[in-house]
Order: C-alpha cells, then sequence, then structure tokens
C-alpha cells in the first residue's frame, strides 16, 4: 500500500523538516534590566502599585474590567490588551517587547511561557498555606520596587498605606465603630455571599484601622468563605457591608426574604454598599478600602 | 413492556421498594435529628412547633430553624419529588430506561439560558431568573425531541441527541463563564444546585405547581399506562399516541423546570429514583410514578442532610446538586448490566461498500494537501497589534522582528496530533462496536482522563507536565477498565457501552461543579484546560506528540484485519483463528491510550473523534485502512482549523481549540443524526 507508507513518510518528513522551526524560540536573559520601563503586569494588584510608584504597565489582562473590579487607581488609556490572565496572547506579548513581567503563584502554569519573553518576576501575596494580604502586599510591594529601579515610591506607597490606616483607625474609633463587629461581603446571589474574614485584604484593614470583624471562621487562604445567606445569622455582627459590583435583581430579592429581614444588621438598617475594590488588590486597594469604610461609617449617615 | 423492564431481583424481593424507602428515610430522619440538634436554642424538641408557627425574630436561632433548616428540608422533598416523578414520566413516555432532565439536557439548557441573560441582558432577570430557565430548558428538549422524531424517539438516539445538546449547552456556557469568570461565580452555585434556603418562598413557588402537575399526572394515567404499550397496540385501543406523549412530556419538563427555577440543576435525582424503583421490580403505571416522587424525594432529603452534616464538620459548602451527581453517576455504573434494553434502532454502521483503491488514495492525497496547506496558512497569517500580517519562518525577518512561528506551530502541531489521535480512536470504536454514535467522546474515556487530571490537580501540591500526563492517563485507563470489564460482563453490547461512558462523563461534571462552586480560584484553571486549550503547549510537548502520531499512523495497517472481522461477530472471528477477546481489548487499549493523550492536548469536550469517522466515510473511504487514515487527516484538518480559528477570531483573547471545534462538531453530529435516520 503506497499510500499508507507515503501518508507515513510524509508525516515523518515534516516533523523533520519542521523542527528547526520550531526550536528557535526566543532567548532572553534572566535579570531584568536595571530600570525597566516596559513593563507587562499580570495581576490587577500587582498592576495598580505600579500605577501607585509613577510605573504604570504597558500591557495587562482584560483591562476592560479594571473599572468593575478596580477602579482606582485609573489604568492609563492606551493599556494593551493580552487577553485572559490564564492566557496572555503570547504573540502580542512578543510583540510589545517587554523588559520586565511580573506575574503571581496564580499563574504559576504560564511562568516558564512568560519567561521566553522577558525576565520574570513572581510576588507572592495570595497563596498557601494561608491569607496575610497586608503583611504580604508589603513585602511585595517593597521587592516590586527594587526590581523597578523605584525603592524610594515604593517605600513612599507602604509609608502612604500605614498613615491611611491609622488616620482611618483614629476616625472609626472616634466614631464608636470599633465595638461592634461587622461582616464584609460580596453578594454572589441572593442566597450566597463571599464572606471576608482574616487575611483578606479587606479582613486585614479591618484589623488595621480597629475594627472587628465578624467572620472568625474558617477561611481559605484567599481570605474569604462561600456561605449561603443562612450562616450569618449565627453572627454577632452588627453591621454588613457589601461591595459592588452587584447583580441586578438581588437586591430585590433579599428585601423579600424572611431569614434576611430577621438578620439583625437588615433590623436594625445597618448595611453598607461600597463601590467596587479589588478583593485581592494589594496596598492600593487597602487603602481605596480604608477610605471608604472611614468616609462611608464614620462621615456619613448609614443609609439601608 | 419487556423493552423497559429491568432484569432485576424483582421476583425475589417484591417488596425492595418499601424497604429501600423505609432504609433511606431512617437514615435521612437520623441525619436530619442530628441537623436540627446543632440548631437548637434551648426549649429542646418541643418548642420547634412553636417556633415554626411563630418565630421570635429577634433569636438568630429561631429564625434559622424558621426560615432556613425547615424549607431546606422542605424544600429537599419536593424537588426530590418532582425531579423523580419527571424522570418516572419520561422514562415511561419515552419507553427509555435511562431518560431523565439531566440526561435530556433540560438542566444544561436552563443553565445557559441563565448564563447568557446574566452575561448580556440582564434587564430580563426582572421576570424572574424562573422563567430564563425554563425557556432554556424547554428549547433544549425541544430540540432533542425535533432531532429525534424521526426515529420514533428511539431511546439511544434520544439519548445521544439529549446528551449532545447537553453537551453543546455546557460548551458555550463554558465559553460566557471563561470571558466572565469573576461576575458568574454565583452561576456556578446555581448551576451545581445549592439547596441553600432563607425563607418559604421556594415553597410556595414549587408546591402548588408540584400538585398541578400531579393532578394532571392522575388524569393521564390511563393513556399513560397503555403508552407502554407499543404504538399499535396503544392507537387500537383507541389512544392518541401523539397527543399524550405531548402532555406528558410538557409536565415532565415543566416538573424539571421549576426544580431548576428553585433551587439549579440537582443532578441525577430523576434518573436514579425511577430507575431504582424498577429495579425493586415494581409493576404498574401508578404505582411506579408515586413510588419514583416518593423515592426522589427521600433520596434528596438524604442527600442533603448528609452534605449539611458534612458541612457542619469541614466548614467548606458543598452544593448539594453537585453531591447528587456524584453519587448518581457509580450508580448509573452500577444500574448498566442490570438494564434490559431494548436493541438499539440506529441504523448500524455501513462498514462495507468499496470503492476501489485509487480514488480512496487519491482522496487522502487531496486531505493531506488540505492539512498542510491550512497548517501553513494558520502559521503564516495571524492578526496582532497593527491588523492581520504575514510572518515568515525563522526568527524575525521583517520589521516587527518577532519570530512567531515558534509560538503558532507547536499549537498548531498538538491540535493536529489531538485530531489525528481522537479520530483514530473514533474509527477503532465505532467498527469495533458497530455503533455510529461511538467515539471517545461518547464513551467517556477523554472524561475519564479529565477526571484524573481534576483529582490530581487539586491533591499534589506542585503539578507540572508528568503529573499531568501521568493522571489523565491514569483516569482514562480506569474509565476504559470500566468499560472493558462492562464491554465483557454484558457482552459489549454497544448501549451499555455507551450508557456507562455516559456515567463517567458525568461524574466529571459533578467533580468539576463541586470544584468550581466551592470558589477556589484553581477551579478557573481547571475549567481553562477543560475547554480545550492549546496555549500552553511547548516545542518539546508538540514533538513528543507528533511522534507518538506517526506511531499511531504506523500500527493502523496492523489492527486493520481485526477491524474488518470483529464487526462480523464472535463466531466468525473464532472460525479465522483470532482470540475475540483478546484483540478487541487490544483494539480497546489503543484507543483509550490515544484518548489520554489527546485529552491532554485538546480536552474532553471536542467532538473530533465522533465526527472524523463519519466524514471520512461521507466522502467515500469507506474501507477500514482509507476510513482509518481518511479520519486521521480530517481529525487534524479540523483541530487545525479550530485552533487557527480560537487564536484569530476575538484577537487577543484566543477561544480554546477544543471548543471552537466542538462549536462546528456538535451540531455537525446532531444533523448526522437526525439525517440518518431520515434515511432509516
Amino acid at each position: 500500500m503506497p499510500s499508507r507508507r507515503a501518508l507515513l513518510l510524509g508525516a515523518a518528513g515534516a516533523a523533520m523538516a519542521g523542527w528547526p522551526l520550531l526550536a528557535a524560540g526566543p532567548r532572553t536573559p534572566d535579570a531584568p534590566a536595571r530600570d525597566p520601563s516596559r513593563i507587562v503586569s499580570m495581576d490587577f494588584g500587582l498592576t495598580e502599585t505600579l500605577i501607585e510608584m509613577g510605573r504604570p504597565p504597558l500591557a495587562v489582562p482584560n483591562p476592560a474590567s479594571w473599572t468593575q473590579w478596580v477602579v482606582e487607581p485609573a489604568l492609563p488609556a492606551g493599556t494593551v490588551n493580552l487577553g485572559t490572565d490564564r492566557e496572555p496572547n503570547l504573540e502580542l506579548l512578543a510583540a510589545l517587547r517587554p523588559d520586565l513581567i511580573v506575574t503571581t503563584p496564580y499563574l504559576d502554569g504560564i511562568e516558564p511561557l512568560l519567561r521566553r519573553f522577558a525576565p520574570t518576576r513572581r510576588f507572592s501575596i495570595y497563596a498557601p498555606p494561608k491569607g496575610d494580604a497586608y503583611a504580604r502586599s508589603i513585602i511585595a510591594t517593597r521587592a516590586l520596587a527594587a526590581a523597578i529601579g523605584a525603592v524610594s515610591a515604593g517605600e513612599d506607597l507602604v509609608g502612604r498605606a500605614q498613615a491611611t490606616m491609622e488616620a482611618a483607625r483614629a476616625r472609626l474609633t472616634a466614631a464608636g465603630l470599633n465595638e461592634r463587629p461587622l461582616l464584609v461581603v460580596n453578594f454572589l446571589d441572593d442566597r450566597h455571599v463571599r464572606v471576608y474574614g482574616a487575611g483578606s485584604l479587606f479582613g486585614d484593614v479591618m484589623e488595621r484601622t480597629g475594627l472587628v470583624n465578624g467572620w472568625t471562621r474558617p477561611v481559605n487562604y484567599w481570605g474569604f468563605a462561600t456561605v449561603g445567606i443562612e450562616a450569618l445569622a449565627e453572627i454577632p455582627a452588627g453591621r454588613l457591608i457589601y461591595m459592588e459590583p452587584v447583580s441586578p435583581d438581588t437586591l430585590e430579592r433579599l428585601a423579600a426574604s424572611p431569614l434576611w429581614n430577621t438578620l439583625s444588621f437588615v433590623r436594625a438598617g445597618r448595611i453598607d454598599r461600597l463601590p467596587p475594590v479589588l478583593m485581592f488588590g494589594m496596598l492600593p486597594s487597602a487603602m481605596r478600602f480604608a477610605r471608604q469604610l472611614q468616609s462611608r461609617l464614620a462621615e456619613a449617615p448609614s443609609h439601608g | 413492556m419487556a423493552d423497559i423492564a429491568l432484569r432485576s431481583c424483582a421476583e425475589r424481593r417484591p417488596r425492595g421498594a418499601a424497604t429501600l424507602l423505609l432504609g433511606l428515610g431512617a437514615v435521612a430522619l437520623l441525619a436530619s435529628a442530628i441537623n436540627l440538634a446543632a440548631h437548637l436554642p434551648e426549649g429542646g424538641i418541643g418548642a420547634v412547633w412553636g417556633m415554626l408557627v411563630a418565630p421570635a425574630m429577634d433569636d438568630p436561632a429561631q429564625a434559622l430553624i424558621a426560615y432556613s433548616y425547615a424549607p431546606r428540608l422542605v424544600i429537599s422533598l419536593l424537588a426530590g419529588a418532582a425531579l423523580g416523578l419527571a424522570g418516572a414520566l419520561l422514562q415511561q413516555v419515552l419507553r427509555n430506561p435511562v431518560a431523565s432532565p439531566t440526561v435530556l439536557g433540560i438542566q444544561s439548557g436552563a443553565n445557559l439560558a441563565l448564563a447568557a441573560t446574566l452575561v448580556w441582558t440582564p434587564e430580563l432577570l426582572a421576570f424572574g431568573r424562573e422563567w430564563v430557565a425554563l425557556g432554556g430548558g424547554l428549547v433544549a428538549i425541544g430540540v432533542v425531541l425535533l432531532l429525534t422524531r424521526s426515529s420514533g424517539f428511539a431511546p439511544l438516539v434520544v439519548i445521544l441527541a439529549g446528551m449532545v445538546v447537553s453537551l453543546y449547552c455546557a460548551a458555550l456556557a463554558a465559553l460566557i463563564t471563561l470571558f466572565n469568570s469573576h461576575y458568574l461565580a454565583g452561576l456556578f452555585l446555581w448551576g451545581a444546585g445549592s439547596l441553600s434556603q432563607q425563607g418559604w418562598d421556594g415553597t410556595i413557588f414549587l408546591l402548588p405547581r408540584l400538585a398541578i402537575a400531579v393532578l394532571a399526572v392522575a388524569l393521564l394515567l390511563r393513556p399513560l399506562t397503555l403508552l407502554g404499550l407499543d404504538d399499535m397496540q396503544a392507537r387500537g385501543l383507541g389512544l392518541a399516541v401523539g397527543a399524550v406523549r405531548l402532555a406528558v412530556l410538557l409536565v415532565a419538563v415543566a416538573l424539571t423546570g421549576f426544580v431548576v427555577a428553585s433551587v439549579g440543576v440537582i443532578g441525577f435525582i430523576g434518573l436514579a429514583a425511577p430507575a431504582l424503583v424498577r429495579l425493586c421490580g415494581v409493576r404498574g403505571t401508578g404505582a411506579r410514578l408515586a413510588l419514583s416522587g416518593l423515592l426522589g424525594a427521600v433520596l434528596l432529603w438524604a442527600t442533603d442532610q448528609g452534605v449539611q452534616l458534612a458541612a457542619a464538620s469541614f466548614g467548606e459548602m458543598v452544593p448539594t446538586g453537585a453531591v447528587t451527581a456524584l453519587f448518581g453517576a457509580p450508580l448509573l455504573l452500577w444500574m448498566i448490566p442490570r438494564l434490559r434494553l431494548p436493541p438499539h434502532a440506529t441504523p448500524a454502521l455501513s462498514v462495507r461498500g468499496d470503492h476501489g483503491a485509487v480514488r480512496a488514495r487519491r482522496r487522502l492525497a487531496w486531505l493531506g494537501a488540505l492539512l498542510l496547506g491550512m497548517l501553513v496558512l494558520s502559521a503564516l497569517f495571524g492578526p496582532g497589534l497593527e491588523g492581520w500580517s504575514v510572518s515568515w519562518p525563522g526568527p524575525g525577518g521583517s520589521g516587527n522582528a518577532v519570530a512567531l512561528w515558534p509560538l503558532r506551530l507547536p499549537r498548531a502541531l498538538a491540535a493536529l496530533s489531538g485530531g489525528v489521535m481522537l479520530a483514530v480512536a473514533g474509527c477503532i470504536l465505532q467498527r469495533l462496536t458497530g455503533n455510529p454514535m461511538a467515539s471517545p467522546e461518547v464513551l467517556g474515556v477523554s472524561a475519564g482522563a479529565a477526571c484524573g487530571l481534576t483529582i490530581a490537580l487539586f491533591l499534589l501540591a506542585d503539578f507540572g507536565r508528568v503529573e499531568q500526563a501521568l493522571a489523565a492517563s491514569l483516569g482514562a485507563s480506569l474509565a476504559l477498565l470500566a468499560i472493558l470489564a462492562l464491554a465483557r460482563s454484558a457482552k459489549g453490547s454497544p448501549e451499555r457501552v455507551i450508557l456507562a461512558g455516559l456515567a463517567v462523563g458525568a461524574l466529571l461534571d459533578a467533580l468539576v461543579s463541586v470544584l468550581m462552586a466551592s470558589g477556589d480560584p484553581r477551579a478557573v484553571l481547571l475549567f481553562n484546560w477543560m475547554t480545550g486549550s492549546t496555549y500552553g503547549v511547548t516545542t518539546d510537548m508538540a514533538g513528543a506528540s507528533l511522534l507518538a502520531v506517526v506511531v499511531l499512523l504506523a500500527l493502523l495497517p496492523l489492527i486493520v484485519r481485526w477491524l474488518d472481522i470483529l464487526p462480523l461477530g464472535g463466531e466468525a472471528v473464532r472460525a479465522l483463528g483470532m482470540p475475540p477477546g483478546l484483540s478487541r481489548i487490544m483494539l480497546l487499549l489503543l484507543a483509550g491510550v490515544a484518548t489520554a493523550m489527546a485529552t491532554l492536548l485538546v480536552g474532553p469536550l471536542s467532538f473530533v473523534g465522533l465526527m472524523a469517522p463519519h466524514l471520512a466515510r461521507l466522502i467515500g473511504l469507506r474501507r477500514p485502512l482509507a476510513e482509518l487514515y481518511g479520519a486521521a487527516l480530517i481529525g487534524a484538518l479540523v483541530m487545525v482549523a479550530a485552533d487557527f480559528i480560537g487564536r484569530s477570531l476575538a484577537f487577543p483573547w484566543q477561544l480554546p481549540a477544543g471548543l471552537v471545534a466542538s462549536m462546528i462538531g456538535a451540531p455537525a453530529f446532531l444533523w448526522l443524526l437526525s439525517r440518518k435516520q431520515a434515511s432509516a
């Protein structure tokens, strides 16, 4: 059967002929340039930190969702879209010729790929064994600042964050908000929430601003637990804060839910809606959250 | 009613159903008591009634019992009963022992409708999630029934169409989810069927609807009994067969839709309850329907209380619906050898019909040229920052100064290898079983590989390529072993083997649902891979898979004689001096290994293994060897094209090749299915 042999030969031939084409992958040095200017950031938390340090990245995954999840600091217009964070477009990455890529343990799976295009640094904020978002953010911020040759900008950011926490602490304590535990949640639908505990960015900010986190049960290393709303009934919390975005029909449905209406903070009307803050962010998000807590709780009367 | 009877312990255990009900009920009661005790404040059990009637609003413990614990218990009973009844109705009306809301695509259709609405037209949700879900479910089963009408709703055909519609909806929902993973977190929960309640509104929604459905069933009971006979007899007795069928179907879909709308996707209760009732040898349509409802209620009740017990001790919320599917899939596997199935109504595979070697050779050459062209095209052209451009091989070259071939070719070659391996596996399985609907995707071999990978992803802290390969191969081998055992014990009847595959696929679904609902970010990684992305393929991997393809293609001439002879039946094979068992096992093993490798490359979702052999035969490659090579080339072609489309269609976003292939493959398969019946 010549057809069979021809096919086999063809396949083998194609494989051998094609080999040199494949093997010629780009090679890059391992150490970043002294003062990298073409930075690609794979994580919104790192991105906000870079922006705060005055060195915004060239490209990030899915920049369109920035306004939905991070908002502040603003992402510079013209930031290139890399696609999804799990699968950034490599052809685009190659064309951008970055001199530094920053990533997180969440994307360890593609780190070897990224290394082919530029020196790649990995910063660990949310990773096992357990959450410690704020303290790890400080460490990562300093490391990132060192990597881009902006040590003083990094120290400045850490200092600003500490100052923001202390200012918020003073205001919140003065307003007497440090006495009753409160809960911070994202609504997943009208029956379930993500509640943020110790080790989450929100939990750590609450701790540093003198607030008492009502959620003391186990959380994952991102610092949250997914629970039914009935689980909130067992928590003696005096206030609930929920973060945007919220799906449109959720609040309407909650208003009609008997259990929701028996929750102590619902009956007392102590529910606050806060604009989006990146829950898996770094110091800039921590500062934004602290400022929002301060302005919402200590400076304005609560709306239901 | 021999066609839907189960070969069972019926004669020996006439009161089996009662025992089963009571046993399960006792377990559920015990678990409920433990769960209640955990919530119970002072006042003891006697105070519970008072709390239910007039809970003290300021006591969280009382509010919990009145608005969470109690309604959750009631809704588990109602939803279970509705699903059990819906399953029994579907099984009766379609004369199909494995029909169920899950298998017929109703649930995933509803899921897709909800996902799409949530992303694109959230305003529609103001009308209520219920109606969106119901609409989706109706469309899904409508498509299934429309496609299978000409076969007279032959059981296997209906299930295959249902399953493919179900997979297609899942793939579309996956695509939506991939690009909106944060926002749809709530949908994962809903899709996985959480029974958590915060008031009686779920009960108020479900109870009257269930009551009306039960009433309708009671009215339809006599014609329904007659429907169990064959159509001729039923017509002879003056029954408007079509009208009754439609009415019963509507009731069943409505029941499912209501449950889906109020608590989400609860897997497999609708299959397990009526099937267990049959296994217990209950005769009589009325008794079977009633008992299925009851058993469904008790099953879901027991499962949900168990889930709550587990959640209390582990602190992690697990959606009940996903757990029922985890239990349901093994149950289905266990049931399969005990099912007595009607002879399958799909027209047998036309394996004869020779068109001369010269024409076949020319066609193969054409296919090869096309494939080569597609490969070059996909490496040459692509969109970039400044629109489409041509890039030549070699480092840099044009103004861009970046070598793109090393980025594009490994992906294209991996897609090619995956396509070849799936196509060959599909050919072998179709020839071997004489069943045109067999394929690695349908037989659950892909799903087995994916299951292995999923489990490894969550058990191993460090997870490299080697572990991936090992885990996937192990999973595929286990799935294959299950199928092998089944094929031997049940004389390899194609229906059973396909049903076993279905069960493995459902197991994978359940596993992924649980992980997705847990909110663990690793789930998104898993999801990404599941959709069949060639993204992470390295040069080494592409080379290795290409080598495997060459070896596989070289092996084909050696196995072709078996493929020629085995479909003739055991006697003929023995007469020709071949041990039928051994050759069968060798072929299955080859198909299994090829599938495991392909699954690693292009995920478990593509339909290439099913499609390619059909397309090969369609263009006249009917002799085994020509068909094998033709299918291999077509499979490669489809996957390379899918990879190319996925990379360039939504640049810089990348659609996974496996998903793109299934977007093409599933409708093609459904079309093929309806066409085959029309010609039969």
